[in-house]
Parts: C-alpha cells; structure tokens; sequence
C-alpha cells in the first residue's frame, strides 16, 4: 500500500513537470517558427496604417516567451486561459465548446480498435491457424501501413464516421502486442496442462490467461489512449468534425500561440494520465497476484 | 326598374366569379406555400465565423452572415452593380464629398421589435467610426483626421459629416449593416431577412426568417421566401463537393474550376461560370531596397524593361486553359473587365511573344549563352518565386511560368510557404524574389485599394511604406489616386483612374496573370438563384430564393 502511495506521488510529480515544460516546448517552438509575428489581416487594403499596427502590437505582446508562459500560467491558475489570437474566441470556450465531440471520437474509435484487437488476437491465440494468423497480420500491416490522412479521407468518401477511421489508426499497433501476448500466455506449460485436462475455455481464459496479461495489456491500452489524441487531428481536420484536433490544426497554421499552449498542455496532460492511469492499475494487479 | 339578366350574362357572371375565386384561392395558395413552405436552404462556410458583431466583421464567414442578416440603408445590386434603396428611400451625397443626409423608411422594426430609426444610425456609425475598433469596414470610411458626426434631424433623417472627403461614401453603406441603439439584444437584433437562431461552435449556424423583414415582392407577400439557412462550418472543400453531390447542400460559391469540371460531367444543370470575376493573381518581384537580395537582382527587379519582358513571356492563355481548365481570362490591368464602370475598357491583354521578351531583354544588355540568359555583368538570370503551399493553381501557375521563362533562358525555382511564412517574408523580412499571390476584390470602387497603390501604404506591396514616391511613375499614380479620392465627379474619377490602370499596364509592377471565373453550383431544388460575380455570389438574393417547387 505505502509502494502504491509511493508510485502515484511520483507519477503526479512527474506529471506536472512534464505539463510545465511540456507546455513551455510548445509555446518556445511556436515563438521560433517562421511567420509568428505575422497576422493574415495585414493583407487587407482596407485596414488602416493604424489597424495594421494594431494588429503588430498584439503580436509583439507575446514576444519574450518567458514572460508569456508565466503570464499564462499566472492567468491559467484564475481560470483563464487567455484568448485565441486568430478565432478572437476565450481558449476556455473554445475548449470546452469543442471538447465534447473529440472525447466522443476518442472513446468510441478506442472502444473499437480494443473490441477489433482483442477479438482478433483471441481468436489467433486460441485458433493458432496460420492462415487465419496470415490474414490478421497482413490486414494490420495494411492498416499500419497507410497513413492517418488517406485513413480520414477514405471515411469521407465513403460517409464512414470519424471514429471508425480513428480505430484503424490504433487497431495495427495495438494487435500486434495484444496478439503477442496472447499467444505467448496460451503456449505457457500449466495453460497447455489445463486444455488437455479439458477445462472450459472461458474458465482458461478469466483464470489463468487474463491475470497474466492484464498489466502488459493496460500499458498498451495507456499508450494506445495517445496514438488516438495524435490521430484526431488529421481525422477531424480532414473530415471537418469540430473538435480539439481540428482546432489544433487551425492553431498550428496560425501561430495561435495562447491557443497551441493550451492544446498542448491538454494533450500532455491526457496523455500523461492514462499512461500513470495505466501503470497504477498495472501495479495493483501485480500486487494482488502476489 | 330592374333588368332581368340574360341567359348568357348570368353565364358570363358564373364563369366570371368562379374564375375570379379559382384565382384568388390559387393565388392564397400559391402565397401560402411560398410564405409557409420556402423550405431550408443549406451551404457551408469555410471558415468559423469569427464575429457576429457586423461592424467587426473581417472574415468571410462573418462576411456572409453580415449579408444575409444585416440590414443596409443602401445595397449595391449584385447583377446591375447599381445602388439601389435599402433601409434609406433616399441619400444625398455634398458637393464635397464629406456629408451624406439619409431619408430613412418608416415602421420598420428590428427582428425582436424595437422601432427602427435614425438614432440607430447615428449609434452604428458613431460604433463603426470609434478608431479602438480597428474595422476594415470602418477602416474604409477614413480618409482624415477628426470626429465623425451625425445630426439626426429626425426620426426618419439623419445627416453624417465626415472631417475629409470620402469618395465613393455612399456604396461603402453597403457594408454598414445597422444596429439597434435600444435593443438588449445588441448585434443579434438584426433588420435583415435572416437571424441567426443557433450557433454550434466549429460545426454549424442556423438563420432563421426575420418575421419582422420590410420587404415585400411585387405581389405584396412578405420576404424572405426561405423559412431558414442552414450553414455548415467546413473548412474542407472535398467534403463540401461530396456533400453536394449526395443533396445533403444546396448551394457551392467559388467553386474550384477542377470541382466545376467534375460535377459539370454529371450534372451540368447545376454548375454555374459567370464569367471573370474581380479577383486577380499577379506575380511581383521585390523592388525593396533595403531587401537582403543581391543588388545586381535588385537592378533587374527594378527595371520596367525586365519586368515588361517576363511579362510579355508568360503565356497567360496557357495558364487559364492548363490550370483553371478554361475558367479563367488573361488579365489585363488592376480591375478585371467584370468591374462594368471602372475598368479601362482601352487596355489589351498582353500578347505572348517569347521572341519579342528574349529581344528586349537583350536590347537592355542581356545576353544569351549555351541557353542562359546573362546579364551585362556576366550574372545568370535566375530567381526564385515563392507562393503558398496547399493552394494548387499558384502552384501550377509557378510551374507553368518556370516553363515559359526557361525558354528565354531564365532559370526559375519554385518555392512553396506556409501562409504566415509567407507575409513574413513579404511584409517584414522582404527576403523573397518573386512572388505569386492573389487579390480578392470585394469593392468595385477603386478607393477599396487605396492602400494597394499609394506608395507609402503598407499594402503597396511590391516595394511598401515608402517615404517618398522612389519612382515618377509611383508618384504620379499617388498623385491620380488622391485626385480621385479627392473628387466627386465620377467622370473626372473614371479618367484619372483608368490612368492609373495605364501605368501600372505600362510598368508592370504587379504582372497581372489571370482573372479567375466566378464558378458556383447551385442545386436544381433551389428555385430564383442567377449566380453572379460579385460576392455573395450565389445567395446574393437570399431573400427571394426557395427551396421544393412552388
């Protein structure tokens, strides 16, 4: 129990520290990209000279990163997460307007590459037919192998929905482990011993192989939880669905440096949760099994 | 005494007043379903609307939903580029250019009820002219130093007096959607024909029927036709085409001339080319002086005789059958032919001639060797022209020009940026050599781009924020610009500047390539759509379009 305390302290340390220079990378690598002090509106001939360096001074505000970062983290105690440079929106709104639709995207294309994996990668370990073995295989290097946008757009041709493209993207990397691990826990000698004796399946299955390969398997489904935040932007860019990724993009092609801090930070931050998420629990089925 | 009718009067009669109840029972139904059925009509935007504040308004989006909610005192006529009466029944513009009085419509009420009236106008102007606001559209009416003021003389007329003179006043009204001084639903209190009744943020906005709209058609029955709009956010145009292609939109502006050809193969019915549109794409070489490029390519950028060469080598008939597929004109000058009443009607497209480009580059001192062309100095001709990634036809047109050029001996690199790489490059750093970039013309007055060709604007972007004209030939065109801002003749307006369009034809500081056509589809459910160039294209007449059949 004192191990467990021990482990979450560590990860929330860590945790933090990974958001706060996280978060600091991001805002140091938008700064530094070309085109930051610029704004699109400059372009319009009907802005007056003293539009136009309006507009410059808004951007020269954030000049010096440091001083932004900690005006932002000073501000991002209070609640406030600053204003979009290039939608003239809250952050906080925009966040909380588009949120929704990306969680959705996340936990139901999640919900499915794991439904997808472990059905496939069962049916490998307790089939061990080699075409059946060939054929799962070669389905997931096909899907491995095309990337995220051909993904997203084939799902718009085709009216698929967003979260389906989505499970494409993490089904590959996600099989591969779980279909390892599966066969590796069925070749064990006592589970072997167990079939022969003729004990049921679903019994072989709860009793001896799931305890076995849960704290593998939550590790994956930590790092999965990250591949599909990464593949909700080109999907939801692509498919015009208006979420966090989508937002992100706009962000990017922007220079929307309050709005890209936060997204990044947002990012981290769920990343880094379900990978401890993931790790925690992981501990305490190892625990228990001791 | 009374006169018995005869058999065939009492006919006449029957017949007369059944048809005359037909009609009006016809007509009560045909008003009925117009009135009650005008359906939904859907589009996308491109983009998220940034502001719904109209005298904020900056984008396109924001733009549309100005259009189709905001209520005008005067409309430009998007087919006869007229103006025509809006809220205001009458204006009057002063010899000087610097008042406009306004006799305003009566009854009239905002979408929630509140009573219209010249103290709402002198509130949104006093809104739009406030200089913290930062506005293109009040941007546009500033032309000095000083207050604005407005003196409503009563509830139906208002006098505004600008401190300089504002040429064109009256059609920049067309922009000045009107908001209620009273009304605590601030901007979203609108006198147009639509409203906005939803807004789900990134994914859609939902217009609904101002039920308290002024207009009427010509058979009395209240406008807009349509009960709502439904506008989808989608920044995606390969979306957007699939969508209307499965009936799940209406309507398609600017259409992409490679989507035009697409849907024209299996529908031509519903794909529109109006013709040349106001927006132009140039190509311009950096004529700064203080732009960290070599001084011998400076020599060469700078010289009318190089630039009219390259010019005269470009093969603008290629570029418009090649990238845009035939749905583009050569360009002429500044203002495209759509432009009826500014446009030099005098200026010729520039012929192609290879020959003739080669000979007067070497009547300048260039020289040809083993297939380079050399400057007098022994310098390889060779730049690089940049433009922005993601946007196909600049890119073609870069690579079609690089063709062109490399049979006079010069040697073109293309270089694609991101946008804001781009103006950086453009409007800070000056470290580019050539550039390819468009103008999208909104206004058909030619003060709209004011900033474009005085020498000291920042928009004047072959060689911006001057201090002193470094050119005669800039000079003069500051000079004709300021005599036309300064005029209220349109007669004297129109010849200094088709002048200017003389010059800029004459020194080609902007190589003018192509005039894209206005491309749009429309779907055969809607009923009154006649596309036209000038924005909004396609739902310019929103309020009489419909949806289904009569």
């Amino acid at each position: 129990m004192r191990s467990l305390r021990w482990k979450i302290a560590g990860h929330v340390l860590a945790l933090v520290a990974t958001v706060l220079l996280g978060g600091l990378l991001s805002a140091t690598l938008v700064r530094l990209a070309p085109g930051f002090d610029t704004d699109e509106r400059e372009l319009d001939p009907h802005l007056s000279a003293e539009s136009v360096q309006a507009l410059r001074d808004a951007r020269h505000q954030d000049h010096n990163v440091f001083r932004f970062y900690f005006s932002y983290m000073k501000r991002a105690m209070t609640g406030d997460l600053g204003t979009s440079l290039a939608l003239g929106q809250p952050v906080r709104t925009l966040l909380r307007d588009r949120a929704p639709l990306t969680l959705r995207l996340l936990a139901i294309g999640l919900a499915l590459a794991w439904l997808l994996t472990l059905t496939l990668a069962l049916s490998a370990a307790w089939l061990r037919l080699s075409v059946f073995d060939t054929l799962t295989t070669a389905a997931s290097g096909t899907f491995l192998c095309i990337p995220a946008a051909v993904l997203a757009l084939l799902s718009v041709f085709w009216n698929a929905p967003g979260a389906l493209a989505i499970a494409l993207i993490v089904f590959p990397h996600t099989y591969r482990y779980a279909r390892n691990l599966l066969v590796k826990a069925y070749s064990r000698p006592h589970i072997i011993t167990a079939r022969a004796k003729g004990l049921g399946e679903a019994r072989i299955l709860f009793w001896h192989v799931v305890p076995v390969v849960t704290p593998q398997l939550l590790a994956v489904a930590g790092v999965s939880v990250s591949m599909a935040v990464g593949a909700a932007i080109p999907v939801e860019a692509l498919c015009g669905l208006a979420g966090i990724g989508q937002l992100a993009w706009q962000a990017a092609l922007a220079r929307d440096l309050p709005l890209l801090v936060n997204i990044t930070v947002l990012v981290t931050l769920v990343t880094l949760l379900a990978n401890s998420s993931a790790d925690v629990i992981g501990h305490v089925v190892r625990s228990q099994e001791v | 005494m009374r006169r018995h009718k005869s058999g065939f009067e009492q006919m006449t009669n029957t017949c007369g007043t059944a048809i005359s109840v037909a009609m009006l029972c016809l007509g009560f139904l045909l008003g009925h379903a117009v009135a009650q059925g005008g359906g939904e009509l859907r589009f996308c935007l491109r983009t998220e609307p940034k502001t719904f504040d109209p005298l904020k308004v900056e984008d396109d989006a924001s733009a549309s939903i100005r259009y189709l909610t905001g209520g005008v005192l005067v409309r430009v006529n998007r087919q006869t580029q007229d103006l025509e009466p809006g809220l205001a029944v009458s204006w009057k513009v002063s010899k000087d250019g610097r008042q406009i009085s306004f006799r305003l419509r009566s009854g009239i009420l905002f979408s929630d009820g509140t009573p219209f009236s010249a103290e709402d106008v002198a509130y949104t102007v006093q809104q739009l002219m406030d200089p913290a606001l930062h506005s293109p559209t009040g941007d546009a009416f500033r032309s000095g130093t000083g207050n604005v003021e407005t003196n409503v003389v009563s509830p139906s007329q208002i006098v505004i007096t600008f401190p300089a003179q504002v040429a064109g006043l009256d059609r920049l009204f067309d922009q000045v959607a009107i908001l209620s001084q009273r009304s605590s639903k601030k901007e979203m209190a609108v006198l147009g024909p639509f409203m906005v009744a939803d807004y789900k943020p990134g994914s859609s906005v939902l217009l609904k029927r101002n039920p308290n709209y002024w207009k009427t058609d010509e058979q009395g029955r209240k406008l807009p036709y349509l009960d709502s709009i439904h506008l989808d956010i989608q920044p995606n145009r390969d979306v957007e085409l699939l969508r209307f292609k499965r009936g799940e939109l209406d309507l398609i502006n600017s259409l992409d001339s490679e989507y035009f050809d697409k849907l024209a193969a299996t529908s031509p019915q519903v794909v529109h080319d109006a013709g040349a549109s106001l927006d132009s794409e140039q190509l311009w070489f950096n004529e700064v002086a203080k732009s960290p490029i070599p001084n011998y390519k400076k020599n060469w950028f700078r010289s009318a005789s190089f630039r009219r060469a390259i010019s005269e080598a470009i093969n603008r008939e290629d570029l418009s059958r090649v990238v845009f597929h035939g749905h583009a004109q050569p360009a002429v000058g500044p203002f495209s032919p759509a432009n009826k009443f500014w446009f030099n009607s005098k200026l010729k497209p520039q012929p192609y001639s290879s020959d003739a480009a080669l000979k007067a580059l070497q009547d300048e001192g260039f020289r040809m060797e083993n297939g380079t062309l050399k400057d007098k100095d022994g310098n390889e001709v060779v730049f690089s022209i940049i433009t922005n990634s993601g946007n196909k036809y600049r890119e073609r047109m870069a690579v079609l020009i690089q063709d062109d050029l490399q049979k006079i001996g010069i040697r073109v690199n293309v270089v694609t940026l991101d946008f804001p790489s781009l103006i950086e490059r453009m409007t800070q750093t000056f470290d580019y050599e050539a550039i390819i970039l468009g103008l999208t013309n909104v206004d058909l007055d030619p003060n709209g781009e004011m900033n474009v060709w005085l020498s000291s604007s920042e928009n004047h972007q072959w060689n911006p924020q001057q201090k002193a004209p470094e050119t005669a030939w800039e000079a003069e065109i500051d000079r004709l610009m300021r005599a036309q801002a300064s005029s209220s003749d349109p007669k004297k307006r129109k010849e200094a500047f088709d002048r200017v369009q003389e010059i800029v034809v004459e020194q080609e500081p902007f190589i003018f390539l192509i005039n894209k056509n206005a491309l749009s589809a429309v779907s055969a459910a809607v009923q009154g759509a006649a596309p036209m160039i000038l924005s909004p294209q396609t739902f310019w007449n929103a309020e009489r379009l419909f949806v289904g059949t009569k």
